[in-house]
This record gives C-alpha cells, structure tokens and sequence, in this order.
C-alpha cells in the first residue's frame, strides 16, 4: 500500500470516527486513489464481518456456580498458604534442631532434611524458570 | 465504596455485574470456555485481593481489564491451556450493521472468522475483540490497553489487514459467487 492515508483516516472512515466533513473529505480522496479504495473495501469486508458478531453468552447454568467457585479459589488459597508456610516451618525446625543437637540419625531428622532439599530443590527450580521467562518473555514491558 | 473495606457481598454484586463481559474478554484471549472462566475468576480473586489499589473515584471496568488481561497474557505465555478452542462461541449482535455487497453472513462464516482470530498475535486479537465484539470507541481502547489514539488506529489496521489476509481466500471465493 503506497498510500499513508488508510492507517489513520482509513481507520476513522469505517469505524464511524469521522466527522460528516472529514467524511466527504475522505471518500474525495477514495474516489482518486485506487489503493485506499481497495483497501476500503478489503478492510471495511473485515469490519462488516467481525462487527456484526458478539461473543455468545453461556448458559444460565454456567454463570449459577460461578460466585461460588470464586468464594472456594479463596478459600483454597488461604489453604495453600498456611500449609505452605507450615512445611516450611516444620522443615526448618527440623534442620534447626539436626544442627543444635546432630546426635543419632533418626526417622524425622531423615524426614526434615529430605523435606528441606525438596523445598529447596522447588525454589530454585522456581528461581530457574523465572530467569528464564524473564529473559525469553514477549511481554516483559507489561506491567503486571 | 464499600467492597474496598473487605464487605464481600458488594465483591459478589460487581462480581454479578461484570462478570459475563469478563468471561468474554478472557474467551477472546484464550479461546477457550473453560479457561476463560478459570481466568475472569482468578481475576477477580486477583482484584479482590488489590482492592486497596482501585481508585474509587475511577471506573471499575478498566481497572479490572488491566488485571484480567494480564493474567490473559500471562496464561497464554505460559503454554498451560487446554490446547483447544471452543466452536460455536460467537452469534449475530441483535441489531447487526448492515451489510456491504460481498459479505453474506453464513454460520461457517462466523467459525471461521474465530478460528482465524486465534492466527493473529495476542495484540491484534485483543483489538479487533474489543473493537468490533465489545464495540470500544477509540478512546475507550486508548484507556483500555493505554496507548494512544494514534496507535489504536494502527494496530487496528494491521490487525484487520492480518485478519483479511487470513480469511483472503474465503472473501474472493464468495465475491466469485456472488458474481456467478
């Protein structure tokens, strides 16, 4: 397309975003440029298509459970968290006590230090990918 | 405003009133129904939780979008959805514009111009979904994705010459039809 018009009055023309003299003004231009009038009708077929359409609305019974399903993602939330920070908690008593007092090797200084390199072991895999996507994210300048 | 203060039954009314226009704008992004319902919830949870952020004095709408599309982005970025998009998603407005010569409006018309929504960059699917299904003015898609006017023409020019492009073949072959 040689012609820079369409970009931006092109735009306004088929999207009603034109005053009815900006309008004439335009449509002079369409009937001597041959590129803008193609384009038009290209563009204006997209617009004609995609305007006449809306997104269905779902059923009655897809909207009954959704507050509920909210409430309940909160709520499973909040449970997360604390069991979360219980194991972490528990983890490093567990290592916490092994160094204070190492002693005999026994089943829950076993079970604290495997629960410490697993917990360890997830964040640094968590630590990983997060450099990763930061590197490779297309839409690291969206705030989030 | 009272839901700001915690009362979780003014949450649950902005969550009744808005929540249709959502769960379309997540489907817009990830194709998906049960992903787009998964998402406009988590948003809400998301913005239940950032209260403190919203200015009351503004609208809630744009506010929220901001937290829904990200979490749009952010789900598609992350290669974690179901892989599959929803058919049969979009119906004729009740009052449809009219009809310039070439465009006759057929059911396969409509699927296909979803599955080639889903063709276009995540950026160019958003405008034209908030454009042409959402009927955003131009300074309401300026306030929405924060750019300029200007740039709201241009990505809408790319994005329908991508789109045009896509669905070329399907145009030419009923404009052939027709002239048959």
């Amino acid at each position: 397309m040689d012609c820079n018009r369409m970009e931006h009055d092109g735009m306004r023309y088929i999207d009603g975003e034109m005053t009815p003299e900006q309008a004439i003004e335009f449509e002079r231009h369409l009937a001597d440029c041959r590129t803008c009038r193609r384009s038009i009708g290209e563009l204006g077929r997209i617009d004609a298509l995609a305007g006449r359409m809306r997104i269905r609305d779902p059923m009655d019974s897809f909207w009954e459970g959704y507050w509920k399903s909210i409430y309940r993602r909160g709520e499973r939330r909040t449970a997360w968290i604390l069991v979360i920070a219980g194991v972490i908690a528990t983890a490093l008593f567990g290592l916490v006590e092994i160094g204070r007092n190492f002693g005999p090797v026994t089943f829950v200084k076993v079970s604290a230090a495997v629960l410490a390199a697993g917990l360890l072991l997830l964040l640094l895999s968590v630590v990983r990918e997060r450099i990763h996507q930061k590197k490779t994210d297309r839409y690291r300048d969206i705030i989030r | 405003m009272a839901w700001k203060k915690g009362d979780a039954r003014a949450f649950e009314e902005i969550v009744n009133m808005t929540m249709k226009n959502a769960y379309a704008i997540a489907l817009g992004f990830v194709g998906n129904v049960e992903d787009a319902r998964d998402l406009s919830q988590e948003a809400f949870m998301a913005a239940h939780r950032g209260r403190e952020s919203f200015d009351t004095d503004r609208p809630f709408f744009p506010w929220f979008y901001r937290i829904l599309r990200n979490r749009c982005l952010n789900f598609i970025r992350s290669r974690s959805s179901r892989g599959e998009i929803s058919m049969d998603v979009l119906v004729e407005k009740e009052c449809p514009r009219p009809q310039p010569d070439g465009v006759l409006m057929k059911k396969e018309d409509s699927e296909a111009l979803w599955k080639a929504l889903f063709g276009l960059s995540e950026e160019h699917r958003e405008i034209i979904v908030l454009r042409s299904f959402h009927d955003l003015s131009y300074r309401e898609l300026s306030e929405a994705l924060d750019i300029s006017e200007g740039t709201v023409m241009s990505r809408l020019f790319y994005a329908r010459k991508a789109l045009y492009d896509i669905l070329r073949d399907r145009f030419e072959r009923r404009c052939a039809e027709k002239d048959e």
